[in-house]
């Protein structure tokens, strides 16, 4: 059921060896491949196709589910709307990703339009990784949406990842944060070549003692651009943080926009932003202990993104 | 083991080091000290590779090495622990020592934090990042320098932002791995519990090697003034130096 370009593409976006345990969801090409539920996750799909719908009983714990798309149609331009139904007081793990192999000269993509409704006090681990390979030249673009509402006391740490190879992508993240919730967002970017990656970023504070903070890495090689744009808009008291880093090597080029607003007196909101080439003090230590100069850059650059 | 011939370094018309000539004995414990901006740290770093000479010689274990890269200067055995250590963003104390020691082995890097005398496991799992205290990464500096297990190892400074209850224990450490390891050990200090340790003295003053010797002899030199770099504000313009 799975050939061998599947298994690599789902090692590379879901870490997973074969069909995982538990309750997961395979898209392949457009189309269901394979889906387990269990007792505490149901997966149903959506009238039209289009995407699923995966609810997660309130107080489910220690519970995961998998839900990675796989890509290698040519000419294929997939589009999945996902909603995430996370019941109250359930603490969960869904990983996603996308996978895309390209076989020959035409464009595949894929845009994944994920809607996470958290529940009062449960707790989400998101983590999803973009990847794409192949031998083909076509164009390859991935364009993912998270959309997360945060009910009181809730938490979502989200780990957003392209790790190579996509030529095109258009990040957008959104979230809306209720009464003393939490959103940890990490994204991180990797773009060579000639790939084009933008990320758009906009968090409302809406909740007394709601908290986020988000840490954007991008490393952008070879003539690569990657813009980076986050806002936070604080309606309540809260704490906010933005933390963009950028390593550019070769002729990269970089925008980054943290953008503050604070809309209530007693909001907390702060950013660091950072652009530049790999810092000469680093690659002297790494050096010193051993290694070339392009280990040295290589380690540096695979802790920034780790 | 390691020889410095005629060696100059000059940034524009300005000679930092200014042709130094000294020959560094196996296993011997150096103190390089002198006044601020006399060319220690310059020197330091043209042993190290990080940078080089304009002329001269740098001869280590016989092989003439002033235009070797910093990576190969390692790999023949030379260590180095900066002034102000680099800080990273995702990696952790446990990559470095294991990257200084060439193995992530659980039982080697235990074995390695002991000898250095670092007692917290939980250190070792520690970013090296911005949020460490100027203590912490000395620490760790220290620690990645002696896991290369160096036949030279120089430390630039290695008491900035200890503690006073560390020092003497600190050096200690490092008499202690001269004599059970053998390594020659360059320490550049203005602090005199690393000169008193130390087998020999160095004086540099204005890029030159002003005193070698024991501290006894070197005291007189550490307690002129005049040898100060910052006699130079004395005169028509005469701020008053604080000293």
């Amino acid at each position: 059921m799975l050939d061998a370009i599947d298994k690599e593409l789902l090692a590379a976006v879901a870490d997973l060896e074969g069909l995982p345990k538990g309750a997961f969801n395979i898209r392949k090409n457009g189309r269901l491949l394979k889906r387990e539920v269990s007792a505490n996750i149901d997966i149903e799909s959506h009238a039209d196709g289009q995407g699923i719908t995966v609810t997660i009983k309130p107080g489910t714990v220690n519970e995961s589910v998998h839900i990675p798309v796989i890509l290698s149609q040519a000419g294929l331009y997939d589009v999945v709307y996902n909603n995430f139904i996370i019941g109250a007081d359930s603490d969960v793990t869904i990983i996603a990703g996308c996978g895309i192999h390209c076989g020959g000269l035409e464009p595949e993509g894929h845009a994944g339009i994920h809607e996470f409704r958290i529940g009062p006090k449960a707790k989400v681990k998101y983590v999803e990784k973009h990847y794409a390979r192949g031998p083909g030249r076509g164009r390859r673009s991935l364009n993912p949406t998270t959309k997360v509402f945060l009910d009181a006391g809730a938490t979502a740490e989200m780990e957003l990842t392209q790790i190579g190879g996509v030529d095109e992508a258009n990040r957008v993240n959104e979230a809306v944060l209720g009464p003393d919730s939490l959103l940890l967002i990490t994204e991180r970017v990797l773009t060579e070549g000639s790939q084009k990656a933008v990320s758009t970023n906009n968090i409302t504070l809406e909740g007394a003692g709601s908290r986020a903070n988000m840490i954007s890495r991008s490393v952008i090689k070879g003539d690569s651009q990657q813009d980076f744009y986050a806002t936070l808009d604080a309606l309540a008291p809260c704490f906010g943080h933005i933390e963009c880093d950028a390593i550019i090597m070769d002729s990269g080029r970089n925008e980054t926009v943290p953008s503050l607003k604070a809309r209530h007196p007693d909001a907390a909101l702060t950013h660091e932003a950072s652009i530049g080439k790999i810092a000469s003090d680093q690659l002297m230590k790494l050096m010193s202990l051993g290694l070339t100069y392009d280990e040295a850059v290589n380690r540096i650059i695979q802790g920034f993104l780790k | 083991m390691l020889e410095l011939k005629d060696l100059y370094f000059s940034v524009g018309d300005r000679n930092i080091i200014d042709g130094i000539n000294y020959t560094f004995e196996k296993g011997k414990f150096y103190g390089i000290t002198g006044p601020n901006g006399s060319g220690k740290t310059t020197l330091a770093k043209l042993i190290m590779g990080i940078n080089t000479p304009n002329a001269g010689e740098i001869r280590f274990g016989g092989k003439e090495i002033s235009q070797w890269p910093i990576t190969e200067r390692a790999r023949e055995g030379i260590a180095y622990s900066f002034q102000q250590p680099a800080r990273f963003k995702g990696i952790t104390f446990r990559d470095l020592l294991a990257m200084a020691a060439g193995t992530d082995d659980e039982d080697m890097l235990l074995a390695l934090l002991r000898r250095v005398g670092i007692c917290s496991l939980s250190f070792l799992d520690k970013p090296v990042d911005a949020k460490l205290s100027g203590g912490e990464i000395k620490k760790i500096e220290l620690a990645t320098t002696i896991a290369r297990n160096p036949r030279l190892a120089i430390y630039d400074e290695p008491d900035t932002g200890i503690d006073l209850w560390t020092i003497q224990p600190m050096v200690r450490l490092l008499k202690r791995e001269q004599k059970e390891h053998g390594t020659t050990t360059i320490v550049v200090s203005h602090n005199r519990a690393f000169l008193e340790a130390a087998d020999i003295v160095l004086m540099i003053n204005e890029g030159k090697l002003a005193y070698r010797g024991d501290l006894q002899g070197a005291l007189p030199m550490l307690n002129d003034l005049s040898a100060c770099n910052y006699r130079k504000c004395v005169g028509d313009r005469d701020v008053g130096c604080y000293r």
